[in-house]
């Protein structure tokens, strides 16, 4: 008969009408995840023996950490333990290889952040590991400052630094300011205040390389400031 | 409850000539009245229909659809329309701007005309006109004089395509769409839409001509530009077709008098075939607004569910197929009717 596929398709068109839908209403119903979901990579800073399996094993370079010797001992200690997740392709490689299932997937699956930063994470070691070697913490935590330096070296890594940043603010380029404010428009008004006071650009190229809080602080100030004396005249305008 | 709206007609008439004003006056207001009425029905219908195509889809293809805005989602429309109203509109550069500018507003004010004739309830049409269904059938395929306005003031190659493909099929499909009616204008012996709907008070036309409902069916979805048959919107080969330069307002005037189209010729559809606003119990506007919308309801049935047919399969069905099916269908109907009278019905 002419038209029977004709109707066949509404008829399953029709049964499919009436089935239960299949859309999850995601944020008030969390999908039904299979046990193995790969979702956030996470690490538990108490069980990590630091073997450095997980950084050999890893394709993207995507774990990192940061040890001490233990004083008067032939361990080490953890210093911080960094997941750059951006990078990770959740290849399971570093949650088989760690010996301690310190790393570990979970269902959190959420991984999205405000700021590109915040994707990293730090873990440090917990206070109670800390408080175990209590009297050694003031020469364990800056690990540069264990290897003492010549004061020649680095007064011209210093300078050094300070004429790629004076350089960079010149040219105007105002990644080098991202650093020291929340927002990529402060920045970018930050370097036009810079780049027109000479004074104000060799004051802030020192703070940056000497003190970073100071120069958040300063920055913050600068960008502030700069708001209030923009809007100010456009709202008496309108 | 049945006269409700023609008791409020009559007293609003009365309460002008009371205030001294001239019958004519008083009949020239009503009638502005009535279309204001329409063109809110139209507005109405379409925040309705829009809701409801995405929501049977939504449920063919198992999904929820639109379900945030009010209950069930029924206000996610009126936002849309918001949106719509404060876009920009864009006026392409090289286009044909008197033409481009006016094609919506024909479109829309063509589809509005089609009310002018249809019974929306017992004596319920705005003009009681006694070639209704000639006007009816006149006016519909105006419309495919916008679609080619657009199209070709649009200055784009996928707007003239979509144009031209929408002529085509009208030519093709306005034929069998007239013969389709044919039938039943023979039954009923008159081309007054309320004196159709009169011939129906024993039997339905349904029973007595369903090869013509068919037809008519299939004609006036190519006719609609509705899926199967949406050759010349065809998102996938011509982007949006003669509407793809259009936006915001513009647009959605297109927007609205496909829809619009859809609800005269669903209306249209019931009126003849399904006995018009014949029904027990209910008044007879509400029975016309019933059968139009399950008829609706089967059109969106179909669009979900077949694929788009190509452009010379569906000239060629419209030629091979329909007309010749639709010629016979007159032709035995004039049999019939011959018998009947010669048996002496």
């Amino acid at each position: 008969m002419i038209g029977k596929g004709l109707l066949k398709g509404l008829g399953i068109t029709f049964k499919h009408g009436w089935e239960k839908n299949i859309t999850i209403q995601y944020p008030e119903v969390m999908p039904n995840l299979q046990e193995r979901y790969r979702g956030s990579l996470e690490f538990d800073p108490q069980n990590c023996i630091i073997c450095g399996m997980c950084t050999k094993v890893c394709p993207n370079n995507v774990l990192s950490f940061e040890s001490a010797p233990m004083p008067g001992s032939k361990k080490k200690q953890l210093v911080s333990y960094t997941i750059d997740l951006q990078y990770c392709m959740f290849c399971n490689l570093c949650v088989e290889a760690c010996p301690t299932h310190t790393l570990y997937f979970t269902h959190n699956f959420e991984l999205s952040t405000a700021r590109r930063g915040e994707i990293k994470r730090v873990y440090s070691p917990p206070a109670e590991a800390q408080l175990l070697t209590g009297e050694s913490q003031a020469e364990l935590i800056p690990a540069e400052a264990l290897e003492p330096q010549p004061d020649a070296e680095a007064e011209a890594k210093r300078l050094k630094q300070l004429q790629a940043i004076k350089g960079a603010i010149a040219r105007g380029n105002s990644k080098v300011l991202d650093k020291f404010v929340d927002f990529e428009e402060d920045a970018s008004l930050l370097m036009t205040i810079l780049q027109a006071d000479q004074k104000k650009q060799d004051k802030m190229a020192e703070l940056m390389v000497d003190d970073k809080n100071k120069a958040r602080k300063v920055a913050a100030a600068f960008v502030a400031k700069e708001k209030r004396d923009k809007t100010g005249p456009e709202e008496g305008k309108h | 409850m049945e006269t409700i709206f023609i008791d409020i007609a009559e007293f609003l008439t009365s309460w002008m000539v009371g205030l001294g004003l001239a019958p004519l006056w008083a009949d020239l207001i009503i009638t502005i009245l009535q279309w204001a009425v329409i063109v809110l029905i139209i507005t109405v219908n379409t925040i309705v229909l829009v809701w409801m195509e995405r929501k049977v889809s939504g449920f063919i293809q198992e999904r929820i659809g639109p379900n945030r805005l009010g209950p069930f989602g029924a206000f996610q429309t009126i936002a849309d329309t918001l949106k719509l109203l404060t876009k920009e509109d864009i006026v392409p550069a090289r286009a044909d701007k008197l033409i481009f500018k006016t094609a919506p507003m024909f479109f829309i004010i063509v589809s509005v005309m089609l009310y002018a004739v249809l019974p929306l309830g017992n004596n319920m049409a705005v003009v009681n006109l006694n070639v209704g269904l000639f006007y009816f059938i006149s006016l519909g395929s105006l419309s495919t004089i916008c679609l080619l306005m657009a199209g070709w003031g649009s200055n784009n190659k996928w707007s003239l395509v979509g144009a031209m493909r929408s002529v085509a099929q009208m030519i093709s499909y306005e034929i069998p769409l007239a013969f389709s009616l044919l039938g039943v204008v023979m039954i009923a012996g008159s081309l007054n839409l309320s004196d159709i709907v009169t011939a129906q008070n024993r039997l339905w036309f349904i029973i007595l001509q369903p090869v013509a409902f068919i037809v008519y069916f299939i004609a006036a979805t190519a006719e609609l530009n509705r899926g199967p048959f949406d050759m010349p919107e065809a998102e996938q080969e011509l982007t949006a077709g003669a509407y793809t330069e259009y936006t915001g307002m513009r647009w959605a005037l297109f927007f609205l008098a496909e829809y619009t189209n859809l609800v005269a010729v669903s209306a249209l559809a019931a009126t003849l075939f399904f006995g018009g606003g014949q029904g027990p119990l209910l008044p007879s506007w509400l029975w016309i607004i019933i059968k139009t919308y399950l008829i609706m309801l089967v059109f969106m049935w179909m669009k979900w569910t077949f694929p788009r047919i190509r452009m010379d399969h569906l000239l060629s069905f419209s030629w091979k197929v329909l007309i010749p099916v639709s010629l016979a269908n007159i032709l035995v109907t004039g049999a019939g009717l011959e018998l009947f009278r010669w048996m002496g019905w």
